[in-house]
């Protein structure tokens, strides 16, 4: 089986400071992959470069067969990544139907089609009866469902996910997480999620890699990551890893 | 309520004229084309300012090169200013899109700095530039027509129904734009313009060309304004630099918009209905008489347009008027 998704030894520097280092990964069609890694690891800037935000210094992006390295923000998203934000970027004055419709125009012109099709992934992602509210006004928790409406709504092959659990109470986490499955399960997506919560990428994902100081120290099922001694170090520090 | 509200606004702007046409008072109906020629400039910066959220203070450029293209048409080709006023606005937007693509690198206040620049370029263009009459300007010979009809087919209305002539013409151009502006607002262009406004990046991230689309918004506004230059034109039967440049061609339908309700279709509209006659009854009351020549009435002026932005600063029409009139929320709002 050919990767949906392989990033080739990515490089990114930011001055001094190396986000990314020789980052290579791959996902397949189907996955759900988890990213994880200590805070300033390098995943947002790995998310960044698949997404268009930012290009590589050096290093290779192929999606769906097409090499993204370069490619812009807009035309990714019509290659079919979309993405949502650690720090929820809503279209805040427009209501939650219009986020949606927004996401929708990108596969159709025609507006009565978008609304149907946002009406759906309201209904999908449990916002039915939110449709006339101003974004801004809907809870952190319903943002985050918005945003993952929005990006569903351009019919992705992929789907990134930025910290779609962090700062929910333990119910929301629960509902999100099925959200996600629902999301694999039904709409066929693939998807990769960063998080920091390892109770939910764990059983979550089917494969998880691990960051740490932007070099990619672990890549495999979750059970043999949480018995990794890297990945034990970088998480607990040295005096608990080899025990 | 709304559709009544609206059945009642077009009727009064229709019959507005027509007593003063009687009475002979010619004087309003050129406040009443003011309002409209700066209701229709409104609803052209809503567009980019507004809906896009990209604040351009030099539209104004586009506003001159409308008057000048249809002008020029006129005086050199014998071109009517009906026929040379679609093509005058595709000028002004073909013009405005060729000079905004590289200024939407620019965001924020740099993007607003950035049109004050190209306004201030244009100016000694228009004054230095000999094919367009250079500081002199062009001016627009009247020929004289046999009847109210071929009048009205060349925008040249002149004698007793000049001002009414003039009138109905802001009053089509106005309902035109509105229109044109209604649908843009319910098409893919009115989200995805308002999508770039509330986060850019998260627009581009859902398949938004962000540049594509703000150069597309600044030339619609840009096509609205070179329209309403033609309308000036052949109103004051002339072009010169200091005139279309003016830098009222922006402040005033900014400040409408604003006051009326920003990124609202009805805002620029209900701004325009307040401000120009309010600007125009202090003209001639407090700037004339004793207190003439001291300004009193752009002090006075000032301070209504300040008292407004400071007691409702997202427009008067963001007021609960659903609320106070009808049971049903307002399509105005």
């Amino acid at each position: 089986m050919t990767a949906l998704l392989s990033v080739e030894a990515s490089t990114k520097r930011f001055g001094g400071l190396l986000a990314n280092r020789d980052v290579s990964l791959t996902m397949d069609p189907g996955e759900i992959v988890g990213l994880i890694g200590p805070n300033g690891a390098g995943k947002t800037t790995l998310f960044n470069c698949i997404s268009g935000y930012m290009h590589p210094d050096t290093g290779r992006i192929v999606f769906d067969g097409r090499d993204i390295t370069h490619t812009r923000p807009e035309r990714i998203c019509h290659a079919g990544v979309a993405r949502t934000w650690q720090v929820v970027r809503a279209f805040g004055r427009m209501s939650a139907l219009e986020n949606v419709v927004c996401g929708a125009l990108q596969r159709t012109n025609r507006i009565a089609e978008a609304r149907a099709r946002a009406r759906e992934l309201l209904e999908f992602t449990e916002l039915r009866g939110k449709d006339d509210m101003p974004a801004a006004t809907l809870t952190l928790a319903d943002k985050k469902r918005l945003e993952i409406a929005r990006a569903l709504a351009t019919r992705p092959k992929l789907l990134l996910l930025d910290e779609a659990m962090s700062g929910l109470t333990p119910m929301e986490t629960a509902a999100a997480v099925r959200l996600v499955r629902r999301i694999h399960a039904e709409l066929k997506v693939t998807i990769c999620v960063v998080e920091h919560v390892m109770e939910v990428v764990m059983p979550l994902s089917h494969r998880v890699v691990v960051l740490d100081y932007g070099v990619k120290i672990a890549d495999g099922t979750p059970d043999a990551i949480v018995r990794d001694e890297q990945v034990i170090r970088a998480y607990l520090g040295e005096r608990h890893a080899a025990r | 309520m709304a559709r009544i509200a609206l059945i009642i606004g077009a009727l009064a702007a229709v019959l507005y004229p027509i007593p003063l046409q009687i009475q002979g008072t010619t004087y309003y109906q050129t406040v009443g084309f003011l309002v409209f020629v700066n209701a229709m400039l409104g609803l052209g910066w809503n567009v980019i300012g507004g809906w896009a959220g990209q604040f351009d203070f030099g539209p104004q450029v586009f506003f001159a090169v409308g008057a000048y293209t249809a002008a020029l048409l006129y005086v050199k080709l014998g071109v009517d200013a009906w026929l040379g006023l679609p093509i005058a606005a595709a000028v002004a937007a073909l013009i405005c899109a060729v000079l905004t693509y590289p200024l939407t690198r620019l965001r924020g206040h740099y993007f607003a700095i950035s049109t004050v620049a190209i306004w201030m370029i244009a100016q000694p263009i228009g004054a230095t530039w000999e094919y367009i009459g250079a500081a002199q300007g062009l001016f627009i010979p009247v020929k004289p027509r046999s009847n109210v009809v071929s009048a009205a087919l060349s925008l040249q209305f002149a004698g007793p129904t000049k001002a009414l002539g003039y009138y109905y013409a802001a009053l089509a151009l106005f309902a035109l734009t509105l229109g044109l502006m209604a649908w843009v607002e319910r098409s893919k262009l009115g989200f995805y313009f308002r999508a770039i406004r509330d986060d850019q990046e998260a627009a581009e991230g859902i398949g938004i060309d962000s540049r594509l689309y703000k150069v597309i918004a600044r030339s619609i506004t840009a096509a609205v304004f070179g329209a309403a230059g033609v309308l000036y034109a052949f109103w004051a039967l002339s072009v010169f630099p200091e005139q279309v440049l003016e830098l009222n061609w922006s402040t005033l339908p900014i400040m409408a918009t604003v006051v009326g309700g920003i990124g609202r279709l009805w805002g620029p509209v209900l701004g325009a209905v307040i401000l120009i006659p309010i600007s125009q009854i202090m003209s001639t009351t407090l700037g004339t008489g004793p207190l003439a020549g001291r300004g009193i009435d752009l002090i006075v002026y000032g301070l209504i347009i300040v008292v407004i932005a400071a007691f409702r600063p997202t427009g008067l029409l963001s007021l609960p008027w659903a609320r106070w009139f009808g049971r049903r929320r307002s399509a105005l709002a």
